[in-house]
């Protein structure tokens, strides 16, 4: 199911590439993210993350992990590979500045203090927050779509998952497959504001 | 659903089996050494912004430098801008340590144009320059580009000089600084690969290289990580930056300036720290008295990286043969602390005889998260006599001058 939602979004995204002809200008237009990303920069597509609200540096970090090929994905790579340094900032300043959405996902009742607690035990908030809203290069989890969640972690924790720093990776070394499901489902039902 | 169910399965197999084969991921570097109260610490290193900040969305008029003095930008974009080396026809070199590239800045009539040189490097943040020659110290190697200044359009090959500097992929200060020693030979360093770790052989020490012959030896040891040195003008003795280790307290231990009078003296990492506090675990049965100690504290975790002697004809006279350091500022202390450029005065005979805070106003609340807005990471003294300093936060160089009012 999820992948034939993000095929429709990449042929999508697709169409309007091929429509926009010279995309140097249009490159930076945050319109274009939407295919993908959803109206505003708030994701329909479950594994699809949504960029609105996001910490303004949590989003150029990744880009710029993106086309510099320290993180590799099929429809982000060839997304940021021609974007500058300027239009990226663009973009994140844009998404950082959009108001979130309520999150689609709702956390099942017997998960949300027991998510709440691996959060706290597994040191979650020592970056992301105590609310998981995120800060300077980290990323906002609160409200963030469930199956791109629980994809991103399960990768931190295989080690396949690029990281700036070795903290997510670390991070995840220690979760179980149960962990890693309870946090998601705490996660993408909490607030985004 | 069944196929896609073997499928995943065999994904399944495939992660294990590769999980089997691989060392569980050790904590970052950073985290190493922490307490078990210490692992809800909230401090944290900050990444910097690799696209870079535009100056003039920065408070710029917070910069504050001695009067007569006067500091303003002198090229942005440069993203994550670390290390600086100035070319014989005038160009600025810039490294950087997480991205890849190394850059080159021109300065045409009066602005500056930023040229991408070098791509796809490792961690390449050592650079000098020396005689036409621009050389690189990347994570596990260093090259020369020859008449690099001919060519920053189309840079020339890289050569190698030495390619086996990081033998074990080591974790934790991997980044190398480099310099040209008087004798002719680059010295680099190699970190500690951890926060408070036992190095291994050629670690947590600085060495040096003939780039005639590629033949390394270790020069001093002890040391876990330095990202910034340089030559005292009349004694030619190498005087280097030093960063202690975290995660003893908010005042344990201070950071360090040392100078290395002979080869195989040993600056006191793991076993001492700031010359007189023995590590509470590596410094069972040790003394500190076996270890050279430094000639100044800069102050706990304020993280001195780049070093240079004054010696142009600018700024007065008294400033002649004072060191400028680039303190990039501390992550692991509850009251933030550096982030300036300091000043370090010598008397005649090389000895320190005051140190203070010379460019400071990038701290803007020692209690926020981020305290900042932004870290110097390097200073090169312009054929003019003024100073340029790095900024690997926003991507930024600036330029101190003086002018006699």
């Amino acid at each position: 199911m999820n992948g034939s939602f993000r095929n429709a979004g990449a042929a999508a995204l697709a169409a309007a590439l091929c429509f926009s002809g010279a995309n140097e200008v249009l490159a930076a237009d945050p319109q274009l993210c939407a295919a993908c990303h959803g109206p505003a920069g708030n994701s329909i597509i479950p594994v699809n993350p949504s960029l609105a609200a996001q910490p303004e540096q949590s989003i150029s970090i990744q880009l710029f992990q993106f086309r510099e090929g320290n993180r590799k994905d099929a429809q982000m790579t060839p997304m940021a590979a021609n974007l500058t340094n300027k239009e990226m900032n663009e973009l994140a300043a844009y998404f950082s500045k959009q108001k979130a959405a309520a999150p689609s996902h709702k956390t099942s009742p017997e998960n949300a203090a027991a998510g709440a607690k691996l959060a706290q035990q597994f040191n979650c908030v020592q970056c992301h927050g105590p609310a998981l809203l995120g800060q300077q290069h980290i990323p906002r989890l609160a409200g963030q779509q469930y199956g791109y969640l629980l994809e991103q972690l399960r990768k931190f924790k295989a080690q396949k998952r690029a990281d700036l720093d070795g903290n997510m990776t670390s991070a995840a070394e220690p979760l179980t497959d149960k962990d890693i499901e309870i946090l998601v489902d705490y996660a993408a039902g909490l607030s985004p504001q | 659903m069944n196929s896609r169910k073997a499928l995943a399965a065999a994904f399944l197999t495939l992660f294990a089996t590769a999980a089997l084969a691989q060392a569980p991921a050790a904590p970052p570097s950073w985290q190493q050494g922490r307490s078990a109260e210490q692992t809800s610490s909230p401090l944290h290193p900050f990444a910097p912004h690799l696209t870079g900040r535009a100056s003039k969305d920065l408070p710029l008029d917070k910069l504050k430098v001695p009067a007569g003095f006067k500091v303003e930008v002198w090229a942005d974009g440069i993203p994550e801008a670390r290390s600086l080396a100035l070319g014989d026809k005038g160009t600025v070199f810039v490294s950087n340590r997480l991205a890849k590239n190394v850059y080159a800045v021109v300065d045409k009539a009066g602005s500056r144009e930023v040229k991408t040189l070098l791509k796809g490097l490792n961690a390449p943040n050592g650079i000098v320059f020396a005689k036409g020659t621009l050389y690189v110290a990347e994570r596990h190697r260093i090259t020369r580009y020859d008449g690099v200044e001919g060519s920053l359009d189309n840079a020339p090959e890289a050569k190698v000089v030495i390619d086996d500097l990081d033998p074990q992929n080591q974790p934790g200060h991997f980044w190398k600084f480099l310099a040209l020693g008087p004798d002719g030979k680059l010295y680099y360093n190699v970190g500690a690969p951890g926060n408070i770790v036992m190095p291994a052989y050629f670690q947590g020490a600085i060495s040096r290289v003939d780039p005639k012959t590629g033949i390394k030896e270790e020069y001093v040891q002890g040391v876990r990580n330095s990202v910034g040195f340089d030559w005292h003008p009349q004694t030619k003795q190498l005087w280097f930056t030093e960063h202690g280790r975290d995660w003893l307290g908010d005042d344990s231990p201070s950071d360090e300036l040392n100078v290395a009078k002979a080869k195989g003296q040993h600056f006191g990492y793991p076993y001492c720290h700031q010359g007189d506090t023995l590590d509470p675990e590596f410094g069972k049965g040790r003394d500190c008295k076996a270890y050279t100690p430094p000639v100044l504290k800069l102050g706990a975790h304020v993280a001195p990286l780049g070093m240079r002697f004054y010696t142009g004809k600018m700024f007065p006279a008294e400033y002649r043969n004072n060191i400028f350091i680039a303190r990039h500022g501390s992550w692991n202390r509850s009251t933030k602390q550096g982030y300036d450029i300091y000043r370090v005065v010598l008397n005649e005979n090389g000895k320190v005889i005051k140190s203070e805070p010379f460019l400071t106003g990038f701290l803007t609340d020692e209690k926020a998260d981020p305290p900042m807005w932004g870290r110097p990471v390097d200073v090169l003294q312009m054929k003019d006599g003024s100073l340029l300093f790095s900024d690997d936060y926003n991507g930024i160089l600036y330029r101190i001058s003086y002018a006699k009012k």
